[in-house]
């Protein structure tokens, strides 16, 4: 039990007290995330400004036995920040400055928070940009992508996931209170311009940890010069087999840093139309018309149809600002998604069309993905009403969860109890028993994200 | 409890958001001023939500996050795009929740309404004071259409409101006036969550401009022209409004577009506009004040970065003037930073709490700009007003 009037006054010396709050009512609005995760409460919720701020945060928990939660943007959509027992919740907000923009060597440096939109907005001011997005939305923070290795609708062959490649150097709280960096941050005399030097890439072991090893204080990432050339097709494939076509030749001739997006969608009401939707960039007119001219080439060879380019500039042009219509039929779910390879894209397409469709009669989940960089990342996705259809929802995304995960579907985020951490818990994996290992080492206590990824009983 | 009506809105909100937008200023102004989830859309949606399920209820501490909501709509906006809930509505159903469960509203906010209800306007002041502006105008008792300023343009924005009854006479609209009789329209009302008083109000209301055989009414005030036209029927339960009701800046289209009075004198300044929420977000009327603006010889039209949906809040939205003027101020000297990098020299806009607040704002900052209604534009060129009252220096006697 957390003992709450003790901690609230712990929390109110290690920052200002006005950012410290355990009143019900503000908790509560912290309580859900994106899925339909059940409601978690916190027992506190504060609001750091600095990494010493941080430091002192944990110091509290530690010394109390308290966990500690981190929430970005409260955008997860797999459970990743909800208190799985009572515990502290840092609402990152306040820590969203813009530190820098180097445009000598297209480095910017943020703090976590800094939303993926506000830095947008700032790069192109300058005639920069970053390359690669998710379809989070305005709310969407670079922290929150990183901490998930953030992937989207934007990303290259070449350069990735924008929550992975493009990340160089990156400042960390670690449970203990140590303040560390990683890359060509972490030797003094140098500068934030390099992620892998000095020895392994500490960087990488962070990316994708959802929290659970160190809190992010600050990111230095990569930048680019804006591209001036942009071009957007829509495309109705016949087949699968020709979306998987069209898929490896883009990542082969077209896609190494020309093709930013590649979304694939299919609707339930039209299972057999494959539309696929396409984002060319460039900075010469001459090569983004070439690059145009193999994909449309490559299209009408596979018997495709072209279509209005309409539904690609107002997908990819919302990106940030906010999808259209998104909650109009109910509440968002994602689930039987993950990464795959190109081809096996069918396996998943009969998960959905088969199991989820056919014998399951549930026919509001649509199926897409995006075939960058070099593989899936696909999923289904439906609108849901709360609460009438939660019990349904989450009883066959856990059905459809179970058979996806058995195939060659590698999960992308696990989250809590109510994530894909009971899926992960009963693989016993190599890889699992690492992360356990690295876990107990800079987190004995298990203060941070406790009972996220990792179990709580797994690490006794 | 009156949220009940909105439960499958509430349950709709599907947390992605948007309402918050990039950053603490980008849209809301009340996160901007409170930090806490709590004080955004999708967090009153999420405590909305577990007072529904018996989880939480309403409580003295719970009122700031509830009653600190400016109700400027900029949420409500952002969620036409992604769940469509009217956030506007369910915030005040919450308020008046409070009321009816006997929490009430925060002090300030409980004496403005029974200050209102008492001396029939918000400041208390005595009749002779309240129409002190109209001294020396004719009026024409019976004429039909009735000017209406408000609590605000009759106490604090005396000259404005005499300079706009001129140009309106000087178009040839004849105007009635209730005089010692004008009460305030009852916005405080439901504002502060008290609709049983405000049905009684409006009813009354009703009663009396109907006997004195009013047809018409004109308002400078977004909030009265939204009580006559949207509030009443809706507390009342009437299909359509019971007058026709116009805001200034339809009736100064009206009158640049009918050519009704000369614009002769150029007036040589950089001018620009704040979208008031409850003419703009509220009703959609955007272009009137800018098209009045652009007729003007002289007058040169720079936007703000954040206009129409986007515009942010003045700060005087939602009773917060009266009941949480720290945020007030806070919000109008952010909105004060977006005209100032305009370059402007003259702030117009058509709301004289957007006045009043943004005036503050200017005056607190000493930022080189005047904030003005645009009838009063429109008045120096129309030479019925002296050019000095554009400029950023000039007091009135007010």
């Amino acid at each position: 039990m957390v003992d709450v009037p003790k901690v609230t006054q712990l929390l109110k010396q290690a920052v200002d007290p006005k950012r410290v709050t355990d009143r019900d009512f503000d908790i509560v609005a912290y309580s859900r995330d994106l899925s339909p995760a059940r409601q978690k409460m916190a027992t506190h919720i504060v609001m750091p400004e600095s990494r010493e701020e941080v430091r002192g945060i944990l110091r509290v928990a530690s010394d109390n036995n308290v966990p500690v939660y981190i929430r970005g943007g409260g955008t997860s959509h797999w459970d990743a920040y909800l208190p799985q027992e009572p515990g502290i919740l840092l609402d990152m907000s306040l820590m969203n400055q813009i530190l820098e923009i180097n445009d000598r060597d297209l480095t910017a440096t943020i703090q976590p928070n800094c939303t993926w939109a506000k830095l947008d907005q700032e790069l192109r001011k300058k005639g920069l940009t970053y390359l690669c997005s998710e379809a989070g939305g305005p709310a969407m923070t670079i922290g929150g992508s990183v901490m998930k290795a953030g992937g989207g609708p934007h990303s290259t062959a070449k350069f990735g996931f924008h929550g992975n490649q493009d990340i160089i150097t990156l400042e960390m709280v670690l449970p203990n209170g140590d303040i560390v960096e990683t890359g060509s941050a972490a030797w003094p005399s140098a500068g934030k311009f390099k992620r892998q030097c000095v020895g392994p890439d500490l960087a990488g072991l962070f990316i994708g940890a959802e929290g659970i090893l160190g809190i992010c204080t600050e990111i230095t990432l990569r930048i680019r010069p804006a591209t001036d050339v942009k071009e957007r097709m829509v495309a109705v494939m016949k087949t699968l087999d020709d979306v998987i076509e069209l898929g490896h030749f883009v990542n082969r001739c077209v896609g190494d840093e020309y093709l930013q997006g590649f979304y694939l969608w299919v609707d339930p009401n039209s299972p057999e139309t494959f539309l696929v939707m396409m984002d060319v960039f460039g900075y010469e007119r001459e090569i983004v018309d070439y690059r145009k001219t193999r994909i449309l080439e490559k299209i009408k060879e596979l018997g495709g149809t072209l279509g209005d380019r309409a539904p690609a500039d107002d997908y990819y042009g919302r990106i940030l600002t906010g999808l259209t219509d998104i909650f109009t039929a109910g509440v968002w779910h994602f689930f039987g998604s993950g990464s795959l390879r190109i081809d096996d894209i069918k396996f998943l397409y009969r998960v959905w069309r088969e199991e989820l469709i056919e014998k399951r009669g549930y026919k509001k989940a649509g199926f897409g993905g995006q075939v960058l960089p070099r593989d899936w990342l696909a999923f289904m996705v439906t609108n849901y009403r709360e609460p009438a259809e939660w019990e349904e929802i989450i009883r066959i995304s856990d059905e459809i969860n179970e058979i996806v995960l058995n195939g060659p579907v590698a999960p992308y985020g696990i989250g809590g109890r109510d994530g894909l951490r009971p899926f992960l818990e009963k693989r016993d994996t190599g890889y699992y028993r690492l992360l356990k290992t690295i876990k107990k080492a800079v987190d004995p206590k298990d203060i941070l994200q406790r009972g996220i990824f990792v179990r709580k009983e797994d690490l006794i | 409890m009156k949220i009940e009506q909105y439960r499958d809105m509430i349950y709709a909100c599907g947390r992605c958001e948007f309402c918050r937008g990039t950053e603490f200023s980008d849209r809301c102004p009340q996160i901007f001023t409170q930090r806490w989830e709590s004080s955004t859309a999708r967090g009153r949606m999420a405590i909305a939500r577990a007072i529904l399920e018996g989880k939480l209820d309403y409580s003295k501490d719970l009122r700031e996050r509830v009653f600190g909501c400016f109700l400027c709509g900029r949420c409500r906006e952002e969620c036409k795009k992604a769940a469509k809930i009217d956030i506007v509505a369910i915030t005040k159903a919450m308020r008046a929740d409070f009321v009816d469960r006997g929490v009430g509203a925060p002090e300030e906010g409980g004496k403005m309404t029974s200050t209102m209800a008492q001396k029939g306007n918000i400041f208390a002041d005595s009749t002779s004071e309240h129409t002190k502006w109209a001294q020396g105008i004719k009026f024409q008792k019976g004429s039909g259409t009735l000017f209406f300023p408000g609590c605000l343009a009759s106490h604090r924005f005396k000259e404005k409101t005499r300079i706009l009854v001129q140009v309106l006479q000087a178009a040839g609209y004849k105007l009635d006036f209730l005089g010692d009789d004008q009460r305030c329209c009852g916005t405080p009302m439901w504002v502060t969550g008290d609709v049983r008083a405000a049905k009684q109000w409006a009813q009354d209301y009703v009663k009396k401009l109907k006997a004195r055989g009013v047809k018409e009414i004109i308002t400078p005030c977004p909030s009265c022209f939204r009580a006559f036209d949207e509030e009443y029927p809706q507390l009342l339960g009437l299909k359509e409004p019971p007058f026709k009701v116009r805001h200034s800046s339809q009736v100064l289209e009206e009158i640049v577009a009918q050519k009704r009075l000369p614009l002769k004198t150029s007036v040589p300044k950089v001018v620009t506009y704040h979208d008031p929420c409850e003419i703009g977000r509220y009703r959609g009327m955007y272009d009137q004040g800018r098209k009045v603006l652009t007729a003007i010889p002289g007058v040169q039209l720079k936007e703000m970065s954040r206009i129409r949906e986007q515009a942010f809040c003045c700060g005087g939205g939602g009773g917060l003037k009266i009941m949480y003027p720290d945020y007030s101020q806070q919000v109008s000297e952010e909105r004060l930073r977006d005209a100032l990098q305009t370059t402007a020299s003259v702030l117009a806009t058509m709301c004289p709490a957007c006045e009043l607040n943004l005036t503050h704002a200017a005056y607190k900052t000493d930022a080189p700009l005047k904030v003005a209604d645009v009838a009063e534009i429109v008045a120096v060129s129309a030479g019925l007003a002296d050019k000095a009252i554009l400029e950023p220096d000039y007091i009135s006697d007010d």
